[in-house]
This record gives C-alpha cells, sequence and structure tokens, in this order.
C-alpha cells in the first residue's frame, strides 16, 4: 500500500492499525496537503451490503462541517476495500491524555464542551455517532477537540478488543480495567438500551459522552467488570461511584443525568448537556462556589410540548399557574398568538420574568411544589431549564426561617445590569449582583424591628412588589402583605415603614404605622417621586415618594383589588380591575371590568368592551395584569378561572385569547431583544380590532390578491 | 458500590447474611432525575439512624437535599418517609434507627381531597 496512489492520494506511510483496518498518512496530490486515509478491513465488512452502508454512512458524515468533528474529504474503493479520506490530525488521543487520576477539571469541562458542540452538530444532521469513546476523541496540541468516526460503527461487528478499532498506536497502548480482559470493542461505552438489543438513537451518544466525561473527571470507567457479562451487568444495574470530591457537583450532576438508565432519564440533545457544562465552566472562570450554588441539570423537557420559534421584535407574554407556565408568542401585530407549555408540571408559578440585559435573552420563572422552591432559567425561550441542584435562593441558617415561595423577581435598574432583586414568602427580600447565580438575603429589612408583628394576609406572608427608583440608585420599595410599604434611602441597609395616610378596616386603629395589607404598588419612570397603590380596601396615590398616600378611589365599583399596572408612556394613565369584597373576591355585578384612569386617580372609566357581562365571576391576582410597550400599548390579564384576555388598543377592545388554562397567577410581556427593539418595532399591519382570532382569515395581501 | 437492586437479588428476612445488607432508599418519580433515573439506591455505609443514611444519599445525589428538607432541616410538609411500613414522624423523625437491610421508602404525602 505504502507509495500507492488512490485516487490522487499518495500513500505515504502506516500511521495505526485497529479492529477497522489500517490508518495511512498520505499526501494530496492536487491541493498539496497530508490527509489521513483509513482503509477499512474487508473483515470488518464482509457483506456486501455492509460494505455499502457504511460507505454510505461516510458520504452522510462527510456533510458535516463543524470544527470539533474530523472532516471527512472522500470515500472510496481499493480491492475491494472501501476506504475513507479524512482531516490528518495532529494530535493525541484523550484516552492517552488521561492519566490514572483524571485530567483537571477545567480540561475535562473544555474537552466535554467540545464533543458536546461536534454531537450537537451531527445530531442536528441526523447523524448519531454511534460509537463515542475516548479514543474516539483527538485532542490538538492547542487544546481544540475533534471528534472522529462519525456513524461508521453502524453495521460493523462487534469487535474483540477496544484497542483494534481504528485506533492510533497511543490509543492502543492504554490498558483499562475493562480492555485487559479481553471485552468487546466499546462495551464500556455501551448504554442499557443498546445492549438489550435496541437501536442506538442520540441519547446513546449521550450516554457514551456521560461515561467519556466520568472517565476524563476521574480516570476511571464508571462500570468495570473482569468479563463482558461484569461489565454489562454493572451497566445494567450499577450507579456511578460518586466521582473525587474535588469534582464540582455541577459537573457531577451533568455526568448522572447522561448515565440515566433510561433514555428519556438523560438529557435530550447534546446542545443540552453542552449549555449545563458551560454554566458550570462560567461559574468555574468567575470563581464562584460552583459546589454551593451549581445551576444543576436542565430539566427533563416532556415530550409533547410544543415550543416557540422567536426572533427579535416578537411579543411574548409568560403567563405562570398554579400549574405550570406558558408562553404565548405574537408578532408585533398581536393578531393570532401561538402557545408553547405546559413547563413545570404540577408546580405553581408565581412569578416570571424576562432579562435582556447585556444581550442577554434569559426567561427566569420561581417554582413551587411541595418539593420546595427553586429559581429556574431559560436561555433558549422555554426548550431548556435550569433545575439546580441545590436552592438557590435559601434563607441562612442563623435566621430560623425557611423558603415557603419565590412571589416576585425583579430586574434591576439598567444601569445594573447583573443586579436582580427576589421577594419572598415569609416576607423577605433576596439581592443578586451575579445575574441571578447567587443570592443574599438583604438583612437590613430582614432585620427590621416591625418584622415579628407582620402578619400574614390570605396568601401568606409574603413580599410581593419590589419598585425601583429609576433616577435614584439607593431608593427604593418592596409591599409586605400585611406589613405595608417600606422605603430604603440607602440601597437597602435600612427600611423605613411609609403608609402614612393608607387606612385600614381590620384593625381598632384605622392609621397604623405599619401592618397594612397592600396588595400592588407601581411607579412610572417618568414621574419617580409619584406612586400608585391598590390595597386591601383602597386605591391610594403619593406625590411625595410614599412619605404620605391620598385615597384615589373615584368611581370605581369597588376599591378592594388586587392588580395595578401603568402605562408604557403616559405617566397618569393607571389600570385597575376592581374586585367585589375581600369575603366575594369577585368581580362586582359579575361583570368583567378593567378601570382605568387617564388623570392620576381624579377619576376613573369602565373598559369593558368585548369583555364579558352577564355571569362573569371573576378575579383577576395582583400579578396577573400587565401591558407591552408597543404603540398603542396592549394591556393583557389572566383570571382563576384560566382565562387569558388581551386588548391591543389600550384598553378600549378586548378578547379573550387563551381559555381552560389552570389557575393564572401572573402574566409578564416580553419585546423580545428588550427596549431598544421595542421603540423600533411598530405594528407592520394595522390591528384588526374587534377580529377574532381565526387562522381562516386571510391576510391583507392574500385578500387583495384573491380580487384579481 | 451502588447498585441498584433486582428483585431476585435481595435476601431474604431474617437470613444471616441480612446483617450485610445494605440500607435501600426507594426513590419518588420526581427525584429520579437527581440520581441517574434510579428507583432504588443503596448505603453500603451501615448508617445506624435515617439521618447518617440521609446524609449519604445526599452526598450521593446531591440535587435530593433541598427537595425533601427545608432550611431548618425539617423534612418537607407534604412528603413522608417510611423505614419499612412506619413513617419516620412517629418514630423519631431523622433520628428513627435503622437495621441493616432496612428499606426507606420517600413517598409524596396524599394532600387534599
Amino acid at each position: 500500500m505504502l507509495g500507492e496512489l488512490l485516487d490522487h492520494y499518495r500513500v505515504v506511510s502506516k500511521v495505526g492499525e485497529g479492529g477497522m483496518g489500517v490508518v495511512y498518512r498520505a499526501q494530496d496530490e492536487v491541493l498539496h496537503r497530508d490527509v489521513a486515509i483509513k482503509v477499512l478491513s474487508s473483515r470488518s465488512v464482509a457483506e456486501k451490503s455492509a460494505k455499502e452502508f457504511l460507505l454510505d454512512e461516510a458520504r452522510a458524515a462527510s456533510a458535516l462541517s463543524h470544527p470539533n468533528v474530523c472532516t471527512i474529504h472522500q470515500v472510496g474503493e481499493v480491492r475491494g476495500e472501501p476506504y475513507i479520506v479524512m482531516e490528518l490530525i495532529d494530535g493525541k488521543p484523550l484516552s492517552a491524555l488521561i492519566g490514572k487520576d483524571g485530567l483537571p477539571v477545567e480540561s475535562v469541562l473544555r474537552y466535554g464542551v467540545q464533543i458536546a458542540a461536534a454531537l450537537a452538530h451531527s445530531h442536528a444532521r441526523n447523524i448519531v455517532h454511534r460509537d463515542l469513546k475516548s479514543s474516539n476523541v483527538m485532542v490538538t496540541p492547542e487544546g481544540l477537540v475533534k471528534v472522529l468516526d462519525f456513524g461508521l460503527a453502524r453495521r460493523l461487528p462487534i469487535l474483540e478488543d477496544a484497542s483494534q478499532t481504528i485506533d492510533s498506536p497511543e490509543a492502543t497502548g492504554r490498558t483499562t480495567n475493562a480492555s485487559s480482559g479481553g471485552l468487546t470493542g466499546t462495551l464500556p461505552y455501551m448504554p442499557p438500551e443498546v445492549l438489550r438489543g435496541e437501536d442506538a438513537d442520540f441519547r446513546s451518544d449521550i450516554w457514551a459522552l456521560g461515561i467519556v466525561l466520568y472517565e476524563a473527571a476521574s480516570g476511571q470507567l464508571p462500570f468495570c467488570g473482569r468479563t463482558f457479562f461484569e461489565v454489562s451487568s454493572a451497566i445494567f444495574h450499577e450507579l456511578p461511584p460518586p466521582l473525587p470530591a474535588w469534582i464540582p457537583t455541577g459537573l457531577w450532576g451533568i455526568v448522572q443525568r447522561c448515565l440515566s438508565k433510561e433514555p428519556q432519564h438523560r438529557y435530550q440533545r447534546a446542545s443540552e448537556v453542552q449549555a449545563a457544562l458551560e454554566a458550570v465552566q462560567s461559574a468555574s472562570v468567575v470563581g464562584a462556589a460552583i459546589t454551593s450554588e451549581p445551576r444543576g441539570p436542565l430539566t427533563i423537557v416532556h415530550r409533547g410540548i410544543r415550543h416557540l420559534a422567536v426572533k427579535d421584535g416578537d411579543v411574548l407574554l409568560l403567563v405562570g399557574t398554579m400549574k405550570g407556565a406558558f408562553l404565548l408568542r405574537a408578532s408585533a401585530t398581536r393578531s393570532h398568538w401561538q402557545v408553547a407549555g405546559p413547563y413545570f408540571h404540577g408546580h405553581a408559578v408565581y412569578s416570571l420574568a424576562y432579562d435582556s440585559r447585556k444581550e442577554r435573552h434569559r426567561l427566569w420563572a420561581s417554582t413551587s411544589s411541595f418539593w420546595g422552591t427553586f429559581l429556574r432559567s431559560s436561555d433558549d425561550f422555554g426548550k431548556t431549564w435550569t433545575n439546580p441542584l441545590a436552592a438557590n435562593v435559601k434563607f441562612p441558617e442563623d435566621c430560623g426561617a425557611s423558603l415557603k415561595n419565590i412571589w416576585q423577581v425583579c430586574l434591576g435598574r439598567d444601569t445594573e445590569p447583573d443586579t436582580m432583586y427576589c421577594g419572598v414568602e415569609p416576607a423577605a427580600l433576596f439581592v443578586s449582583h451575579d445575574a441571578g447565580l447567587t443570592w443574599t438575603l438583604v438583612r437590613g429589612l430582614f432585620n427590621h424591628p416591625h418584622r415579628p408583628r407582620w402578619k400574614p394576609g390570605n396568601g401568606g406572608l409574603c413580599l410581593h412588589t419590589i419598585v425601583l427608583d429609576p433616577a435614584n440608585r439607593e431608593r427604593m420599595y418592596i409591599a409586605i402583605s400585611a406589613g405595608g410599604v417600606y422605603k430604603t434611602e440607602d440601597g437597602g441597609n435600612t427600611w423605613e415603614a411609609r403608609n402614612h395616610g393608607i387606612q385600614v378596616a381590620f384593625q381598632p386603629d384605622r392609621n397604623p404605622e405599619f401592618g397594612q395589607c397592600v396588595h400592588k404598588m407601581v411607579l412610572h419612570p417618568a414621574r419617580p417621586d409619584r406612586l400608585f397603590l391598590q390595597h386591601h380596601w383602597g386605591l391610594y396615590r403619593s406625590d411625595d415618594s410614599a412619605d404620605s398616600w391620598k385615597s384615589i378611589s373615584n368611581g370605581v365599583p369597588s376599591d378592594f383589588g388586587f392588580a395595578m399596572i401603568t402605562h408604557p408612556r403616559d405617566p397618569d394613565y393607571v389600570y385597575v380591575l376592581p374586585i367585589e369584597s375581600d369575603e366575594f373576591r369577585c368581580t362586582p355585578e359579575g361583570r368583567l371590568r378593567v378601570y382605568r384612569t387617564r388623570n392620576a386617580g381624579a377619576s376613573w372609566e369602565p373598559l369593558s368592551r368585548g369583555l364579558p357581562q352577564k355571569g362573569a365571576y371573576k378575579t383577576v391576582l395582583r400579578d396577573a395584569m400587565v401591558a407591552d410597550s408597543l404603540e398603542p400599548a396592549g394591556i393583557y390579564f389572566g383570571t382563576r378561572s384560566g382565562e387569558l384576555f388581551a386588548s391591543i388598543d389600550e384598553g378600549k377592545n378586548w378578547k379573550m385569547i387563551l381559555s381552560g388554562l389552570p389557575s393564572i397567577v401572573c402574566v409578564k410581556s416580553v419585546i423580545v431583544g428588550g427596549p431598544s427593539v421595542a421603540r423600533n418595532s411598530k405594528p407592520s399591519v394595522s390591528p384588526q380590532r374587534h377580529a377574532p382570532p381565526s387562522r381562516k382569515r386571510k391576510s391583507p395581501a392574500r385578500r387583495k390578491r384573491g380580487k384579481h | 458500590m451502588l447498585r441498584l437492586l433486582e428483585k431476585e437479588n435481595r435476601l431474604p428476612e431474617g437470613s444471616e447474611a441480612n446483617t450485610k445488607v445494605p440500607v435501600t432508599f426507594y426513590i419518588p418519580g420526581p427525584l429520579r432525575a437527581f440520581c441517574a433515573g434510579s428507583q432504588r439506591v443503596q448505603i453500603h455505609s451501615s448508617p445506624a439512624t435515617l439521618r447518617e443514611a440521609f446524609e449519604d444519599l445526599c452526598q450521593l445525589c446531591p440535587g435530593i437535599r433541598d427537595r425533601m428538607v427545608n432550611e431548618e432541616g425539617q423534612l418537607r410538609d407534604h412528603i413522608n418517609i417510611f423505614v419499612g411500613n412506619e413513617d419516620v414522624r412517629y418514630t423519631g423523625d431523622f433520628s428513627t434507627p435503622l437495621r441493616p437491610g432496612a428499606e426507606i421508602s420517600i413517598l409524596p404525602a396524599v394532600s387534599g381531597g
């Protein structure tokens, strides 16, 4: 073979030999570059059909073009033996780099991310590797990973020795517990379903990736034995032994998830593994204590969930319910909504948020069930969510308190793009200065002398509202039910009750310093000194940064209610949704009406066109109403009976855009890409007022064409 | 080595070898994502109490702790642990003593009607 010309490749030297055949270095006489040629032995492809299949697979794999995939240039046949011409890689197989104690964690993560990226690329093109192992992963001196032999394992017979697949001499020299026992080819990397005789799919590659990560982190294979039976028995029945203590919990969690016995319990996509590894990697880089605050594996995505394809300028509604979250998407016309979800089956989602600061596209959700309360995030609009191993928001041990629920997730000002706040039950405030990775209790408020005398409302003792003064970084307000309004002027170190003028009906003293049951409080950024407030009974306004309040319940059918929002542009506009009373807690007279003031509370007008006005006994909770920032503004609200209503003309006309949801707790709006996109995002088509959503309705362009 | 048990591997109650049998946690569906999808996890360190066994379980499967107990170390309200057929809330909570081969079930409580 040496010196021979295969097509236009001159065979120069032999590089290695394995079960699949022989590897040669060759020179491309047309392009004047060195390549590797694998000549597959006739033994490995004895049947004609197997040979054709192998060539088809190699041709399919040649379509892969990715920096972490060894490129296949050409396939051919010489004297009845198929050969594959591929990129010649100057490097060593990963198996030769792994010492008896494994690689440094940084290397495991760096190589792992690249292997996962290679798999994600091939899986997106429907190519399963089927034979991923440390000896099929080459690492260049620069640390670049190249994964070899995509798709080539299919139809190849099981080989007698792991070293007999096409490995370089370095790889064949490595001995492991498994290979020294004369076990079949890549048995230690095979998932249970393949051992059962099922065909390999993407999840099989994810299992093999878990084995490679484990091996790289520890220097050992997780499932060992002296015989084929012992190894396969371990694969079927044993859990991987814990990785050494210095391995970050987050990485261990990823490996465990990859090595789930059932494919449906593993990550479903290599891109998820890549994202999870990158999360641990970024935590390592910034030096955070990832053992205490790991982001953990992403949620198992239930089959059948529909996801959204989202682009800049789209309008999203984030809907939290007592049984999970839903996402709705529309273009800027807001005429037709796509629905995705439910996410977090059975978990109550009290708060949702979208962080577009620093060019992020990150959704946040607080999920609560009897398994605890966790903050989860998604960087791909809900396709995958973090699922932290340890609770990310928790009371320090010395507090004698335990988290019951997260009621509010609030982003910091644009000038502090890594700051976030959480309002929780029992009433307390947490802050994060690393974009939600780690959270700290705001002690200044938690240690307030009033705290022992705060009393829970019907929903619990919760801090549900956080209002930041956009102009003054030291000033913010919070509202507690039932504790009242508190204000800080020194960035959270000290807090003072600010409830002067807010009357209570549930204490002998109608004007207490604190103890008010505030339901919602809002501030318009154009008038940061002015706040509006929906109390347990009563609508109020403050014109002096909450130092005093006066009633503005002028003409509403009931001044009891929960939801209250501002208009995106006009600071004098406020919307509320009156509820009959604290006993009945339904819309007055069975009529669903939003009330709006256009003069900062001097008078209120009902907005009910398109809303049910007979027998509509609805409840709308404090975070279940929201406005978008488009022109004209969209107003949305959800009911406890699971209906979602929308107006795309600032409240003049309404329609129900979704029903049948679980009880709705919160509704948030998002303009994808953030405020700058929103400012430039104009509806391309005039809103179709009154028109019900219908798939049969033709677009204006179609109607025009139809006339001709 | 931790091992997922097959029924036929279990030793009969009262056999001499039973003293060497590890304790077994039965893991409910929502927690299996944090222990490699396993329904059963064995602890071989001969724990004397539920607390010792639970600490070993959490070391092996770190996602479990905060889902089972709150910041004050109390078992969450609607989650029950049984050692054999006994609810540990009536046998000393986490101080419940364990015999070799104990079977520990983690189960969500029946909540609501």
